[in-house]
């Protein structure tokens, strides 16, 4: 049996955070500032368990913030133009599945390493968004039928929360429950073995890659909608976040791996640290600093799988 | 009744190494055969050949009388033949379920157009095949890289079992084991056989060969030189037999 430490120990410590907070930080309790928190969370975790999902194959998205940016504008430049929101949305899903669709591809057919091909869709995708946008970023007063996809509730949940919650049913249920998913998972834990059992590897590879850049895209819609504002920029900030929480969701619940439970409450942790600290008066770039720490430690706790999936160039 | 696997005439050629020079070989339903032979007799080209992990330069493979080509392992697989490499083919963070399952899971339906997996039977039925194999493992969740190197090739066994695999080939399966190991694996061979299964084994230790093979086939410089039964022979004089090539 795995200790009860190795597997539940840094939700704990993440548990611990919230606990301190709750006393030392001025009005952290306070419903509005917890719903904030959860609102944030959104973005991060839909945007992480898209990374999950492809490092579960052991392959790296590491184009998945750039992705989203793309996706974001390519929305927001339709909104923009007055074309209905439907066709704004599908275009920018569209976009960001085909953009890690592109990555699979790269990978499992041309050979190229994750951690190589989805730098470059990283440099690619943020190109794009420079050309539609020309450098300025999309503001208006936008439909309520687009902004409400993010901004809305439905009895009294905050659409960002359900949204959040059907992304990770879904992504848990495909991973735990579908043939596809335990195929996945058999190809980022042991490729050869799983080849060996008729597993389509290389179609699990894809799979995993793609929707990663399909929830880029949901994040990149719900960021969107819920700012009224795309730029090319806009998801940047999520990068490091989005890595840093699925490496600290590797140490949790299923060590060593990549899983849809812990990016899920290492998404949470990470965001109650950042808005914790900020309300403790701590300066903006302790984040930053707090955030590469996480990164490090995780990485040296436990994500074997990581190094493998990073290392094999 | 036809042999299982016939082999008429196999060559395979490595530009311009030729590794097997002609092997007629014949493989009886429910029979026990160890290949045996020095490193570079061509022995492993033998088995990458029967296993589908490569296709031969010339000569023809007959199942159940019938001319089969194998495209790949899972082809192999598919048709009733199942190759339990040595350490390549598990996945040792998975648990023993997930392997023996591994690429034919049992799912159920949930709704008619969504199936899920049926953790509970496969569960049921991996104790199943292990018991079936006379190996006591509690916890079916237990990381394989957790088991013995013995109870890592009876999970192995249990997946050929799942594929209802007809032709069992075992390479090298004691190889790294110690004496306790290396006695559970022969049991387990002795089970397959009992059961009526066909097992290939290719086995560098005599020793094993006189303990479970009903037949032997040596191959020296790409030829098979002997082909006899194993009843009567010592391991001491098989292991004259495959380095001269000559039978005593």
């Amino acid at each position: 049996m795995r200790s009860f430490l190795e597997t539940y120990g840094t939700a704990v410590a993440g548990l611990a955070l919230a606990l301190f907070f709750v006393v030392f930080a001025p009005n952290f309790a306070a419903p509005n500032n917890l719903l904030n928190v959860l609102k944030e969370t959104s973005f991060l975790a839909i945007l992480a368990i898209g990374f999950t999902l492809a490092l579960i194959t052991s392959e790296l998205d590491l184009s998945v913030a750039e992705v989203a940016s793309l996706a974001a504008v390519v929305t927001g430049a339709l909104i923009q133009a007055g074309q209905s929101p439907l066709l704004a949305v599908a275009a920018g899903l569209v976009v960001a599945l085909g953009a890690g669709l592109f990555n699979g591809i790269a990978v499992t057919r041309l050979k190229v390493p994750s951690l190589i091909a989805t730098l470059g869709t990283a440099a690619i995708a943020k190109g794009f968004a420079f050309m539609i946008t020309q450098g300025v970023a999309f503001v208006g007063r936008w439909p309520t039928q687009f902004t409400g996809i993010a901004r809305g509730s439905l009895f009294g949940i905050p659409n960002l929360v359900l949204w959040l919650a059907i992304v990770a049913g879904a992504a848990l249920f495909l991973v735990k429950c579908t043939r596809t998913g335990v195929h996945m998972t058999a190809t980022g834990e042991a490729d050869e073995a799983a080849r060996l059992a008729g597993i389509a590897t290389g179609r699990m590879k894809r799979l995993g890659l793609t929707l990663s850049g399909l929830l880029a895209g949901v994040t990149a819609v719900l960021l969107t909608a819920s700012l009224s504002s795309a730029a090319p920029n806009m998801a940047g900030d999520y990068f490091l976040y989005a890595i840093a929480a699925v490496l600290l969701g590797m140490t949790m619940f299923e060590p060593g791996r990549a899983n849809v439970p812990g990016t899920l409450v290492a998404a949470l942790t990470l965001k109650v640290l950042g808005n914790g600290l900020v309300l403790m008066g701590a300066a903006y770039y302790v984040q930053d600093i707090v955030l590469g720490l996480i990164i490090i430690i995780s990485v040296a706790l436990s994500a074997t799988a990581l190094k493998k999936a990073a290392f094999k160039l | 009744m036809a042999p299982v696997l016939s082999l008429r005439g196999i060559e395979k050629s490595y530009g311009a190494v030729a590794a097997l020079k002609g092997i007629d070989l014949d493989i009886e339903r429910g029979e026990v055969l160890a290949l045996c032979g020095d490193n570079g007799a061509g022995k492993s080209s033998l088995v990458r050949i029967i296993s589908g992990a490569q296709e031969p330069s010339a000569g023809t493979i007959l199942l159940d009388g019938e001319p089969v080509s194998f495209r790949s392992p899972q082809d192999a697989l598919a048709k009733g033949i199942a190759t339990i490499y040595q350490d390549l083919a598990l996945a040792p963070r998975l648990s023993i379920v997930q392997n023996v399952f591994m690429g034919a899971e049992l799912t159920r339906p949930l709704l008619p157009f969504l199936h899920v997996l049926d953790k509970r039977r496969m569960e049921e039925r991996a104790r199943g095949y292990l018991s079936r194999l006379s190996v006591a493992v509690e916890d079916m969740h237990r990381p394989v890289e957790r088991l013995s190197g013995g109870q890592r090739q009876a999970v192995a066994i249990s997946r050929a079992l799942h594929w209802n695999a007809q032709v069992v080939i075992m390479d090298e399966p004691t190889a790294a084991l110690g004496v306790k190991e290396t006695a559970l694996v022969l049991d387990l061979i002795r089970k397959l056989h009992a059961e009526g299964r066909t097992v290939v084994l290719i086995s560098h230790n005599m020793a094993d060969v006189t303990a479970v093979a009903t037949r032997v086939a040596i191959l020296k410089s790409g030829r098979k030189v002997i082909d006899r039964p194993v009843a009567g022979l010592d391991a001491d004089s098989l292991a004259h037999m495959v380095m001269t090539g000559k039978e005593i």
